[in-house]
């Protein structure tokens, strides 16, 4: 009738405290990792209803990206283009294609393609593409290298850090306007790339707003 | 412990502002209301009711056991982005497009540029391109969006019961057509609303050739344009007066509330304010003498206002002209009139028009009879005031049937076809004519109609109708341009337009509504007429289509004969009262009655919403012994301490008029005519939709035909029941400081005086050295915001490096209370109603509120309770005063919140970070203007019926519904504090236009907004251009300049939390010959006679020396020795 515990359980507290200290370091850690943007959205590239390959028309063809989201640089929302658009090559080439169904359908009934949205922000977010496009951010800063893209994924966490992190400092992701959907142009050097960012921050009184007001309404 | 921000307190005795009173229950200071001044929101806004524990838990675990479902489908849902099939030109997904239309009501017309979002229109503004409105527009016209989306419209057509389609009704129509034809239209009528539309008048032209024997009746309920034979016994022809208030420096209303109910309001409210404006003190200002019986909007800003039975209106014009023209022979008409010393007030008052002849006017009452018009076109004519001051215009004249001729010709059986288009008469008809029996007699009745409302309840078949948002029409504004009614949305509901009805019965070959207009307008335009039409559409106006002007000359003979079938007047007493019916601040006739928006609009005297009252005067709620015991003053709603505050408990009174009765809530409203109970018609609806059925109650079973306006010989009964109304009046409340600050002109004008800088003299800052500093009280606004940000303050606010820092300048000289702001915001904002239930409680939502201030110049002493409060409050001036976030350079609400939700912006906007929010609500607790609004309940996804099922309850906003939501704000959800941006989606959205435009434009450095460019949502809806919106570091903004005015002041300025929202003093403009001038504004009466009970200059506690404006304040009232 001595001992209930061995020898050993003196260590017990201490073994418990490390032990929930692991515990909770690892689970605020996977909480980071696994909970964020970064994890949950990098890398969604849902199945779409027609098998359009980025690679093959931005890339190889080279069309330009405004020609069919072609209101990026009025409006908000970068527009899908319409089943018309498709239509003004697609009724020449490969035109009876079964993988175009959906859209000559959507052409002759006025019924949308049903593109499944990629990238999203939450609803409280008012992301506005117009004032980026015609401000020197590139397309390639959000959405990636999407002229290699058979199928669209989503690149970049676009969380709220990823955007404050531009907000905060914006010169190294600036380029000139005339290059903005040019996916491929990268700057000679880091050092080029921070003159030419801030002598645009300068001169272009480029101030991206850091308040909630900017982005929340 | 609870933290508390100190104000100095407004001890008995030492109070430091004016005491202005927004109750008789604060004047009485009941405990009641002191109760409600220590707390944060109105008592029961912040408790559960109706739940206890038990049903808690229960319905908790429910939720509990729900969330362990919902688990499964823990997917990212997927979303979808659907392109257009085909390109729609002119549209760019995300940005909005504009176009020109209009909303006609009555004969007159608001002009709109409606926006709209993928083709659905959210917010409708005023057209910029009609001067004389400059792009404001009304509350209805505001809250009208909302009926497009209503699910309670007609949404189908009904033949005979059964359901039709759009085809089989053009069908019946062409057949009616043709049937009524050969026999010349016998048998058939109409009935219809009046309307200014070219093209419905073009298609009336065609009918009677058509159907020469068909009878054309129109009826309104109320009547907004003075009666057409006053002018024509008078001038000999028909002619419309339209008033030029701008040019007018002395204005005498005789019962006319141009304000809101006569047609123009709009265009008569904006030059009104034009002539009020005062910048420097020795601008011209106009003064306004109110003659009425109810307490108007026009009433509210009277410099002189005498309160006189609308029966008694011709006599005092009588007497008036007398006095004007020397002798008069309209003596006779005068007889028997009297009020308080009547001869000094008729004297003086006719003095200042002889002093201003050609800058005067006299206006009557649309509602008025011609009697009394005759006598304000005699006086315009005599004073040369025709045109200068009020022009006459060739209007035409209609030819149209009244009701009652409709009536006899249903009595005499030879009416088989009746169509009724529009209105309501099942409701709103005369009660002697007893429409509902009358309509029931006729073989059958085709009624186009909005809703399933009374009458189509009566109608054989129903045509839905069309929203003006859906309609191709046209309509004429107050002084007659041609303006478009253009559709934005194809009908949601097949609905026809009233032109698509009579040009398929007139058997038109191309009867789609377009191209009748298309074909009016043809006619009008000089050139190439499909180009002049689209013109019109584009500019949403035909240029040089109004009504031509005509020169007039008053006949004497001719108005004679109107003079002579003036009745007697008759003297009121308790048993003989007048009863007056009016148009409706929000429901105007009882067509809105179903728009939530408009119901929960508080009205803007009474402050009741979701409900009318029978309004009686303090001296009349005394006679009925409906006085609360034991207390002074005449204070219907603190009786036996029944009252809750937002909840006002009153007596249930019964209205008997030639034996007709109604019976409805008594609410005793200072400033009304003694015997004179005043009546809002357009509630009571039995048949519309969910909002509309239950408000308040109808007064049309009181209306006959011979009386449509006023009646007297009513009698008030108490029936010993009580009733709960939702009166906004006490929400809200700042304790009666310093909140409004004005003066009198000739105090301002005088030299040596404190000039505009008055407001300096008032309020705590007056006894305390500049919370700015020197250097401080020097700067510009936009130096203080940018150079000394903080203020002293020890907490770090961001710096305001932004390029633009926002400001609002608000002029409460102009400022109309007509509550277009209210609507406005509620439209833009995505503000949601809470319902009558949610009002009482003091949950309202509205981020602007318009607080309407009385002050009668006797209330003194401790609290209210002084020797002063014997009087009773029936001559009060009114103070107006919208009310908003007032964006706080160092906002109290900031430093509280836990998390961050809200903090400032570069550009110095107080933001509200809604996904931040978790709603402690202490930024409410710690806001002194009261300005913050929680959402205690999810009130956009939750029906208002089963708030308090939570999650049990359904669940989902109606498609319909989510139509009208502005997609640039965020929806808020339960548990979110809210509160005004100043329309920061507009701020971002015009920033980011401006960038763009710089951008492509090849300037990319030009990112500063000019000035003009971003108008808030308030300021662009202001009739009276009383906001003033802009940036303050811009010295030359219009808001800069605003608040560069010497009587510019901020709101509780002393606490030094610097808000980015100023007033402009209020002034009001008495004459001191007049017998009831008061040298100070009553206001100023009681604040100097609480601050300085000794007379003036003996201060008990210090002043600076820079306080000369005070004591020069003070002096005038010293000046004045006992007033009061």
């Amino acid at each position: 009738m001595s001992n209930i515990f061995p020898q050993s359980a003196n260590k017990l507290p201490l073994q418990i405290i490390v032990y929930l200290v692991v515990l909770s370091g690892v689970l605020t850690a996977g909480a980071n990792y696994y909970m964020t943007p970064k994890y949950t959205r990098v890398g969604y590239a849902p199945v779409q209803p027609v098998p359009y390959s980025h690679a093959l028309h931005a890339g190889q063809l080279g069309l330009d990206c405004r020609y069919c989201h072609s209101n990026v640089e009025k409006s908000g929302v970068a527009n899908l283009p319409t089943a018309q658009t498709c239509m003004n090559c697609h009724n020449q080439v490969k035109k009876d294609s079964p993988l175009l169904a959906v859209v000559r359908h959507s052409f002759e009934t006025g019924e949308s393609v049903p593109w499944v949205k990629i990238h999203q922000t939450p609803d409280y977010v008012y992301f506005n593409h117009a004032v980026h496009v015609n401000r020197g951010v590139s397309c390639w800063e959000c959405h990636g290298q999407i002229n290699e893209m058979e199928v669209v994924v989503h690149d970049k966490p676009l969380s709220m850090g990823f955007c404050l992190d531009c907000h905060r400092d914006p010169a190294p992701r600036l380029r000139p306007r005339d290059q903005v959907t040019n996916l491929d142009w990268r700057p000679a050097d880091d050092a080029t790339q921070r003159a030419l960012g801030d002598k645009m921050v300068r001169d272009w009184k480029i101030k991206p707003p850091q308040s909630c007001s900017g982005c929340h309404r | 412990m609870k933290r508390q921000f100190h104000h100095p307190a407004p001890a008995a005795g030492e109070a430091a502002g004016p005491k202005y009173w927004r109750s008789l229950d604060e004047l009485a200071a009941t405990p009641g209301f002191q109760a409600q001044l220590a707390r944060e929101f109105p008592e029961g806004a912040s408790s559960i009711e109706g739940v206890d524990r038990r049903q808690f838990t229960k319905i908790m675990a429910a939720s509990f056991a729900l969330g362990g479902l919902g688990l499964a489908g823990c997917r990212r849902p997927e979303q979808y982005v659907l392109p257009y099939g085909k390109s729609v030109e002119g549209v760019i997904p995300g940005l909005p497009l504009y176009f020109a239309t209009a909303m006609p009501l009555r004969k007159s017309a608001i002009p709109l540029l409606a926006e709209t979002h993928q083709g659905r229109p959210t917010k409708l503004e005023g057209n910029p391109t009609y001067p004389p409105h400059g792009g404001a527009s009304t509350l209805r016209a505001q809250a009208s969006v909302l009926d497009l989306y209503d699910p309670d419209r007609a949404t189908k057509h009904l033949v005979k019961g059964a359901e039709a389609t759009t085809a089989q009704v053009a069908e019946l129509l062409a057949s009616l057509g043709k049937t009524y034809a050969d026999a010349k239209g016998e048998g058939l009528a109409f009935l219809a609303e009046e309307s200014g539309s070219p093209t419905r008048a073009r298609l009336i032209g065609q009918l009677k050739q058509k159907f020469p024997r068909a009878v054309w009746a129109e009826y309104e309920p109320v009547q907004d344009e003075p009666p057409a034979t006053a002018a024509r016994a008078c001038f000999g022809r028909d002619v419309k007066p339209i008033y030029r208030f701008a040019a007018a420096r002395r204005i005498v209303s005789l019962d006319a509330d141009f304000f809101h109910a006569e047609s123009g309001s709009l265009y008569y409210a904006r030059e009104f304010a034009k002539g009020r404006r005062v910048t420097k003190p020795d601008d011209p200002m106009n003064r306004l003498y109110v003659v009425e019986s109810g307490l108007s909007l026009t009433g509210s800003m009277a410099d002189h206002r005498l309160r006189l039975a609308s029966s008694h209106i011709a006599a005092f014009a009588a007497a008036l002209a007398g006095k004007v023209m020397g002798s008069s022979p309209l003596d006779a008409l005068a007889q028997g009139l009297e009020f308080k010393d009547q001869d000094k007030w008729l004297a003086a008052c006719a003095q200042d028009l002889l002093d201003h002849r050609g800058a005067c006017v006299v206006v009557a009452g649309a509602h008025q009879p011609a009697a009394v018009h005759a006598i304000a076109y005699a006086l315009n004519a005599f004073l040369g005031n025709i045109g200068t001051t009020v022009d006459f215009v060739a209007a035409g004249s209609s030819d149209a049937s009244s009701i009652e001729g409709l009536a006899t010709a249903i009595k005499g059986g030879s009416v088989r076809t009746l169509l009724v288009l529009g209105g309501n008469p099942a409701y709103n008809a005369p009660a002697d004519l007893d429409w509902a029996g009358l309509q029931k007699s006729v073989p059958e009745v085709i009624r186009l109609g909005y809703y399933a409302d009374e009458t189509s309840a009566l109608a054989g078949t129903q045509i839905a109708a069309a929203h003006y948002l859906e309609s191709w029409g046209d309509a004429r504004t107050v002084d007659g341009t041609i303006v478009p009614v253009q559709p934005m949305i194809l009908p949601l509901f097949n609905g026809l337009t009233e032109i698509e009805v009579l040009a398929r019965l007139l058997g038109d070959d191309k009867p789609d509504p377009y191209t009748q207009v298309y074909l009016t307008i043809a006619g009008l335009v000089s050139g190439d007429a499909a180009k002049g039409f689209r013109q019109f559409l584009h500019d949403g106006l035909l240029a040089g289509s109004a009504y031509p002007k005509v020169a007039v000359s008053y006949d004497p003979n001719g108005a004679g004969t109107l003079f002579s079938s003036t009745p007697k007047l008759e003297s009121l007493s308790l048993h003989n009262l007048e009863v007056r019916f009016i148009t409706d601040h929000k429901m105007d006739d009882g067509r809105f009655a179903n728009n939530g928006w408009l119901q929960e609009c508080p009205d803007p005297i009474t402050k009741i919403s979701w409900d009318n009252a029978i309004l009686v005067s303090p001296r009349l709620g005394k006679e009925l012994k409906i006085d609360p015991k034991g207390s002074l003053l005449q204070v219907a709603r603190v009786e036996e301490n029944e009252f809750e505050i937002g909840k006002e408990n009153s007596r249930v009174f019964e209205v008997t008029v030639g034996g007709r009765t109604i019976r409805g809530p008594v609410h005793i409203q200072p400033g009304l005519s003694n015997y004179t109970i005043v009546i809002a018609l357009g509630y009571g609806r039995t048949a519309t939709g969910h909002v509309g059925t239950g408000a308040g109650f109808s007064a049309y079973p009181l209306r006959t035909s011979a009386a449509m306006h006023f009646a007297t010989g009513a009698t008030l009964t108490d029936t010993g029941t009580r009733a709960l109304l939702a009166n906004v009046q006490e929400h809200w409340s700042m304790e009666g400081r310093d909140l409004v600050r004005e003066a009198n002109l000739d105090e301002v004008a005088k030299e040596g005086g404190p000039g505009l800088a008055y407001v300096k003299g008032i309020g705590m800052e007056s006894h305390s050295p500049s919370i700015l500093g020197e250097v401080g009280t020097e700067m510009t606004p936009g130096q203080r915001a940018t150079e000394i940000p903080r203020g002293g303050s020890m907490y770090s606010t961001p710096k305001f490096d932004g390029l633009h820092q926002w400001g609002m300048s608000i002029d409460l000289n102009t400022c109309i209370g007509c509550n277009a702001c209210v609507v406005a915001c509620q439209a833009e904002n995505n503000i949601p109603i809470v319902g009558r239930d949610q009002v009482r409680r003091g949950r309202e939502m509205h981020w602007i509120r318009l607080d309407r201030y009385y002050s009668d110049g006797h209330a003194d002493g401790a609290a209210f309770g002084g020797e002063g409060n014997h009087e009773l409050p029936e001559d009060p001036q009114i103070s107006l005063q919208p009310v908003a976030c007032q964006q706080c350079e160092l906002a109290p609400c900031e430093t509280v919140c836990p998390v961050n939700a809200t903090v400032h912006d570069n550009e110095g906007l107080n933001t509200m970070a809604y996904n931040r929010c978790i709603g402690t609500r202490y930024c409410a607790n710690n806001c002194p203007y009261k300005v913050r609004r929680f959402n205690f309940f999810d009130f956009n996804q939750r029906q208002l019926d089963s708030l308090y099922l939570s999650q049990l309850g359904p669940k989902g906003m109606p498609e319909l519904v989510q139509m009208v939501k502005n997609p640039e704000v965020s929806v808020r959800m339960r548990g979110v504090m809210e509160k005004c941006t100043y329309c920061v989606q507009r701020i971002q959205n015009g920033k980011i236009e401006q960038k763009v435009k710089a951008a492509q434009a090849g300037n990319p450095g030009d990112v500063l907004v000019p000035d003009g460019a971003i108008k808030t949502a308030c300021q662009q809806v202001c009739p009276a251009e009383a906001i003033v919106f802009g940036n303050i570091l811009d010295a030359n903004s219009a808001v800069s300049q605003a608040k560069a005015h010497q009587q510019d002041y901020a709101l509780l300025g002393y606490l030094n939390i610097r808000p980015r929202t100023t007033y402009l003093g209020k002034l009001r403009n008495p004459n001191p010959s007049m017998p009831d001038y008061a040298a100070l504004p009553f206001s100023r009466t009681e604040y100097n006679a609480k601050n300085h009970p000794g007379g003036a200059g003996e201060h008990a506690h210090g002043h600076g020396e820079a306080k000369e404006a005070g004591h020069a304040v003070s002096a005038v009232a010293k000046n004045l020795g006992g007033l009061s």
